[in-house]
């Protein structure tokens, strides 16, 4: 039997797995910033209704503060990935709590409209670029190998933050109102931050350990001091002198205008089409559950097969699934849809930092992965305004849906272009010349430790 | 334990650069995110000129005047200017 367990182990490469390693520690950290962060900027969709009803403002008016919001923190994220290169992730996301701490208190006390402009779409904006965006680089350092794996774990948090944070949302907003609502939202949302950044570690080095998949025989990986700072300026150099890189942003904005002209967009349309407000509602919540599954799995198999090959099929799904809402008449036809267009929906984003880590390799991935994030911040504020613009223009969704087709099918031809992702674009970031090697039986043999010293193939 | 050697200064000398893409301007890569860019400026025009042809015909409607004697809004005329195809 043991024997058996042994064999599954070897063949589907779960020896070199450990639950025990303080990188899960770090994904789960990573997890739950996302859920915070990300979670109030979903809900937004809740917040309409009470402030129309509290001061008598128009929706497009509110709805401006979630765009100005959208762009604000698109445009904040290449400078958040920076800081997080330069100061490190926890310093950048203790400074993004704070501003997530004032924003969600001026904007629960607004009482005019500039207000809620300043406090949400600016602030806010802000402090979700500093909290979201050096987290995922910050995990990806945790990672030697199996990066894809933590990727997926993390990006999960995407997709059951929103859902859980709606709910709770809703039902502060009936019992106590929406301002209480946001008081309260945002100090537990300020506390739960602030707990868990007393146990988050920029790098294993920081913490006094090495990092998930690390071999007997890898060197540590220079992250910090002087020569750091210096290396990683000129790597950067390098990086934007890659083809990838603007590309890469590109993709990002396609791919976010494609499904978020679908995401805004599927409730009004099922609602045209016949469907009740709740059914339409549904149609949304299937989205996100079936695609926590390719956030996921995305990862996974982008490192194991190729990132350029799933990201393709994510996106040519993606672009070619939205093609089912031009025949959905029914509430079984938006179901189908649901399903079937949400695999590919949840893979479409979740590929981006293992795809960085195969062509830039351990260099840190702070500022390109803010640019990344600029990209797909601008293609999430363009995609959320286009549903309404095309709708109030034709009078139906049609040309909404051949928009996110076109653009979903234009990243899709975007990504054949890039280079192949098995091969690193730049040098190897630099390595200590300090650690040991040993030999070639025990090289690849994975440190299931923690600890930087101790046997490299002993057991936990 | 903590690694005693991460801060420690080194001396990293460049690497070499040959056999990597970053010897290449990024010709490609620019230019998709700029042929994005065009685009979507292109869509975001055509359908403003479309909205404010919509606006200026409906004001005409109700004013009871033909459409070349209603007034557009600057932003209108100057969506209606930039799309070849309105």
């Amino acid at each position: 039997m043991r024997n058996a367990a042994l064999w599954f182990d070897k063949k589907l490469g779960l020896e070199e797995h450990s639950i025990a390693h303080y990188a899960w520690v770090i994904v789960g950290i990573a997890g739950v910033v996302q859920m915070v962060g990300a979670a109030i900027r979903m809900a937004f969709g809740v917040l309409i209704d009470p402030l129309v009803a509290a001061f008598g403002w128009t929706p497009g008016s509110i709805g401006l503060a979630y765009a100005l919001m959208s762009i604000v923190t698109a445009l904040s994220s290449p400078l958040a990935g920076y800081l997080g290169n330069r100061f490190g992730a926890r310093k950048t996301m203790a400074a993004g709590t704070v501003l997530f701490f004032i924003g969600m208190m001026w904007t629960s006390q607004t009482k005019e409209i500039w207000e809620l402009y300043v406090a949400y779409g600016i602030v806010f904006g802000v402090s979700q670029a500093l909290l979201l965006v050096p987290v995922v680089p910050a995990v990806a350092s945790w990672f030697r190998r199996h990066l894809g794996l933590g990727t997926g774990i993390m990006m999960v948090s995407w997709s059951l933050g929103p859902a859980l944070v709606v709910q709770v949302l809703a039902v502060l907003f009936n019992t106590v109102g929406w301002s209480q609502a946001f008081m309260i939202v945002g100090i537990a949302g300020t506390a739960t931050l602030a707990v868990i950044l007393l146990f988050f570690r920029n790098t294993p080095e920081e913490a006094g350990k090495v990092a998930y998949g690390t071999y007997s025989s890898d060197k540590p990986l220079v992250t910090s001091g002087n020569i750091f700072v210096s290396t990683q300026q000129e790597f950067q150099g390098y990086v934007y002198k890659t083809n990838a890189f603007w590309n890469l942003i590109n993709i990002h904005f396609l791919g976010c205008v494609g499904h978020a002209v679908i995401l805004v967009g599927i409730i009004p349309l099922g609602i045209s089409k016949g469907l009740g407000p709740l059914t339409a509602a549904g149609v949304l919540t299937t989205i996100s559950i079936v695609s926590v599954i390719t956030r996921l799995i995305a990862p996974i198999l982008s490192e194991r097969l190729s990132a350029k090959t799933v990201m393709f099929i994510a996106f040519f799904g993606q672009g070619v699934g939205v093609f089912l809402l031009l025949t959905a008449n029914s509430t079984l036809d938006f179901y189908i849809f649901a399903v079937v267009w949400a695999i590919p929906y949840g893979g479409e984003g979740t590929a981006f930092p293992v795809v960085n880590r195969q062509y830039y390799g351990h260099s840190p991935m702070g500022t390109t992965y803010g640019w990344q994030l600029l990209g797909a911040g601008l293609g999430m504020a363009l995609g959320g305004v286009l549903p309404g613009m095309v709708f109030d223009i034709t009078g139906t969704y049609t040309w909404a849906i051949i928009l996110s087709a076109a653009f979903s099918l234009a990243g899709a031809a975007s990504i054949v272009l890039l280079d192949k992702s098995k091969r690193q674009l730049i040098p190897d970031w630099p390595v200590m010349e300090t650690g040991a090697v040993s030999t070639d039986a025990a090289a690849r043999s994975p440190v299931r430790s923690n600890q930087p010293g101790s046997n490299p193939v002993s057991g936990d | 334990m903590k690694l005693a050697s991460s801060n420690e200064p080194m001396d990293i000398s460049s690497p070499e650069l040959d056999g990597f893409e970053i010897k290449r301007r990024p010709f490609l890569g620019f230019g998709l995110l700029m042929s994005s860019v065009i685009g979507t400026l292109a869509v975001l025009i055509y359908f403003g000129a479309w909205a404010s042809t919509d606006r200026i015909e409906n004001r005409a409607l109700a004013a009871g005047v033909t459409e070349s004697h209603a007034e557009g809004e600057w932003w209108e005329d100057g969506l209606i200017f930039a799309c070849p195809l309105h």
